[in-house]
């Protein structure tokens, strides 16, 4: 299945090399979800979210002939999206992320639509919020990992080809950042 | 003092273990209660993660994308128009400069005198004889007796 996404991928980016505009559609098709989420993780809210992954498009886009046949598209846009996302967060307005209320800081988060019920619908915020704040308390380069194992189900090899590092340097951020979930988690447990 | 065993459980969790190390922390974990309750606590954190529910992409977000590349795509090709434009405007100019100064050298060379000629289109052989009674014939024939003297 992998292989074959591969190859239809790998058909794609030469009907676009060669002009054909519905082929980068195609492509925009097939992969948007992941990179949408996977920006929404990083960032956390919507608006952001959609902001970064026009731009990673927009990147894939200008510079699909530096794609290298014998990597795979999607840990090529996954790569493209953090370093977006990474660079995005190093802007000042990033940090009215946070924002004061009465009850403390909280996140700005979006929860996922379609809830067939209030209790469901409630339920659902409520996890979608306390994966939001945990993930929120990690420092980038940790939440880049962890969203790319956890969430997207990457495995470590897959997590060194995006990020570019090596497979030890990915299983060192993951129990790192899962060290760091743990401390966030307990320090909720405490507070309620 | 942390069990030497712990940094395994982080992997095992994510299946990235092989068969020998996944098959010496499963027997050591039926022992060691520090590592039982990191696998418990990652095991939380790896469910609550992993439960999370994938968001929607925003609808019509594929259109505003080609639409963002159409426009870039618009103005790629004005400003290369506008370019283009401009070099062949600064081309012409040099072709007129070029051939102006190429005209400019084939005209000038017949004014140039030739050696010799000057003397002769400076003197007086090209005006017509002065009429002996005039002022001009008298004063001429003055100084060719004053020459022959």
């Amino acid at each position: 299945m992998v292989n074959a996404n591969k190859s239809d991928d790998l058909s794609l980016i030469s009907r676009f090399k060669t002009g054909d505009i519905s082929a980068f559609e195609e492509i925009l098709l097939r992969h948007q979800d992941k990179i949408y989420n996977l920006c929404r993780r990083m960032l956390g809210n919507s608006h952001d979210a959609e902001d970064a992954t026009q731009d990673v498009f927009l990147k894939a886009y200008q510079n699909i002939n530096k794609f290298k046949p014998e990597a795979s598209l999607y840990t090529w846009l996954f790569r493209i999206a953090v370093n977006t996302c990474i660079d995005y967060k190093r802007e000042p307005f990033f940090e009215s992320l946070f924002k004061s209320s009465k009850e403390g800081d909280v996140f700005v988060v979006d929860s996922p639509t379609g809830s067939p019920s209030p209790d469901r619908l409630y339920e659902s915020k409520q996890i979608s919020d306390a994966i939001q704040l945990t993930l929120s308390r990690l420092p980038v380069k940790l939440r880049a990992v962890i969203v790319l194992k956890e969430i997207e189900g990457l495995s470590y090899e897959e997590i060194a080809e995006v990020l570019d590092v090596s497979i030890g340097t990915v299983k060192s951020r993951i129990s790192r950042a899962r060290d760091d979930l743990k401390e966030v988690l307990k320090k909720f447990r405490e507070q309620k | 003092m942390r069990c030497s065993k712990r940094k395994l459980i982080s992997p095992y969790i994510d299946g990235e273990l092989n068969e020998n190390k996944r098959s010496l922390l499963e027997s050591h974990l039926t022992g060691c209660r520090e590592c039982a309750q990191e696998l418990e606590e990652l095991k939380k954190i790896h469910m609550l993660l992993s439960s999370a529910e994938p968001f929607e992409v925003p609808h019509g977000f594929p259109t505003r994308v080609l639409a963002n590349i159409r426009s870039i795509e618009q103005k790629r090709s004005n400003d290369f128009v506008h370019i283009f434009k401009r070099l062949t405007e600064g081309f012409a100019v040099l072709v007129l400069i070029v051939v102006g100064i190429i005209l400019g050298s084939f005209l000038s060379k017949p004014l140039a005198p030739e050696k010799g000629n000057v003397v002769v289109s400076l003197s007086l052989d090209i005006f017509a004889p002065a009429p002996p009674d005039s002022v001009g014939g008298v004063y001429l024939a003055m100084t060719e007796a004053e020459n022959e003297k």
